[in-house]
């Protein structure tokens, strides 16, 4: 069963929801961090277009009112195991947003996260980091 | 919300197809090219890339992955027909020569078989965007159809052309038995070098990357507007099956491309090193620079240019068989 676990854990596919983020961070995901520049796809890793694909989820934005519901309805739908990452300041903690009426979260008071990757916009360097943690955490889960 | 489903039951089903060796032989040297061809892209746009065996791992790991089926949706058929699309490539494996390896028995099909088991994939998606409920998988069933109404002429030309070159020589008017065809090519030469075939071998490269979805034609599956199209609502085992499905597709495409065109007159262990060369060949160059050349066309370009131009060498190059003959 090891053997299988240590294969499994190089093809993480990662997904983004964007939770009503100022897209800091989705371009840092987007452009620089993951696939066309540092290439995480040397881990294994690719990203995905529906939820149903995904093993590593990054969540980016404070968690506005207004997409609470739908975030959360697309995280259920992704199958287990999953791990979650926040990316950004704002899932964490609000960022710049704290306390605002419009804001609802942050995440970790709906969802579990695993690995805080804060940040504004965080380092291409530091996702890449956190994402090789979440994958370690996404082997123990297999 | 979901219903989940056990995976072993799907591992069994699978365990007896995989073990063939034939089939699971074409498995592999599918997956190895699919490795070949993220690596090659990655290193065109300078990045490292992922391992060799990256496509192996992403099947593996889609087994242990849970599976589950949307409110909604037919579960019986939503969780049988990735098994049904897997099922009919491994058995078209089975009807296409690889020439002085491989010869198929004539009593299990021929052409016109192939034909038709060439055709299941793109039912069996088009079925699965419908079956899953969803609306990116209602606009991948209808892309699918547009495409796969596209490129069906084209092939059903060419693959006559070749028909009825190879039975006005012997003869009759046409022969569909794909060893007639490929003994005909190792007596009198390939059909890639006669000038009169070349329409016909146009039309074939130009079907090959609307069938197996490469860009500029992957748009019923176009992961980023459709969100994957028919695959959007499956996932773990039977997301596999799909996986495996199209690759098994792939190598079935590039084999029958080789059997109607090119096959060598080489036997034995030299014959198989030839055919795993032209295949790897011939699929870097159409599928690997061409996916790392173009974006993704709109249905309707798509559509008009697959009936201008591959109809009409595929024309041309009946006309030109039948003015020959």
């Amino acid at each position: 069963m090891s053997f299988i676990t240590n294969v499994s854990k190089q093809s993480p596919w990662l997904y983004r929801i964007n939770a009503g983020s100022c897209n800091g961070c989705d371009v840092e995901l987007a452009t620089t961090a993951l696939i066309p520049r540092y290439d995480v796809e040397r881990l294994g890793c690719q990203y995905c277009g529906t939820p149903k694909h995904a093993d590593i989820v990054l969540i980016t934005g404070p968690l506005t009112a207004r997409v609470k519901e739908k975030v959360l309805q697309v995280y259920k739908e992704i199958p287990a195991p999953k791990v979650t990452v926040a990316v950004g300041i704002c899932p964490i903690s609000g960022g710049v947003f704290r306390d605002s009426y419009a804001i609802e979260g942050p995440i970790d008071k709906y969802i579990n996260v695993d690995v805080n990757i804060p940040g504004c916009p965080p380092r291409p360097q530091a996702i890449i980091e956190g994402i090789a943690m979440a994958i370690e955490i996404w082997k123990e889960r297999l | 919300m979901f219903e989940m489903m056990n995976t072993l039951e799907l591992k069994v089903i699978l365990a007896p197809l995989i073990l063939l060796p034939a089939t699971f032989g074409a498995l592999i040297f599918g997956l190895l090219l699919k490795g070949v061809d993220r690596i090659l892209i990655a290193r065109l746009q300078r990045r490292i890339g992922p391992p060799l065996l990256q496509p192996f791992f992403d099947i593996i790991k889609l087994m242990q992955k849970q599976s589950m089926v949307p409110i909604g949706a037919p579960r019986k058929l939503f969780l049988a027909l990735p098994l049904l699309g897997a099922c009919s490539m491994f058995l078209a494996i089975g009807l296409v020569p690889i020439p002085g390896v491989y010869e198929p028995s004539a009593q299990f099909g021929d052409l016109l078989v192939l034909l038709y088991l060439l055709a299941i994939p793109a039912i069996v998606l088009m079925l699965a965007g419908s079956a899953s409920g969803s609306t990116f998988g209602a606009i991948g069933f209808s892309r699918e159809m547009s495409i796969m109404l596209a490129y069906e002429g084209p092939l059903l030309l060419v693959i006559v052309s070749v028909a009825i070159k190879t039975g006005l020589s012997q003869g009759q008017f046409i022969t569909f038995s794909l060893m007639d065809i490929v003994q005909y090519q190792q007596l009198n030469g390939s059909f890639l070098f006669d000038p009169w075939m070349w329409p016909a071998v146009l039309a074939y490269l130009s079907f090959i990357p609307a069938n197996l979805g490469i860009p500029p034609f992957d748009i019923p599956e176009a992961e980023s507007e459709v969100l994957e199209g028919p695959l959007c609502e499956y996932s773990g085992p039977a997301l596999a099956l799909f996986k495996i499905m199209s690759t098994m597709k792939t190598i079935v495409v590039l084999a029958l491309g080789i059997a109607l065109f090119c096959p060598g007159t080489n036997t034995g262990m030299w014959a198989a090193v030839i055919f795993v060369f032209k295949c790897s060949l011939f699929f870097l160059l159409t599928k690997s620079l061409l996916r790392a050349s173009v974006g993704r066309m709109r249905i309707d370009q798509a559509f008009l240019f697959y009936f201008k131009w591959p109809e009409l060498l595929g024309v041309v190059g009946l006309l030109l068989i039948v003015l020959q003959g």
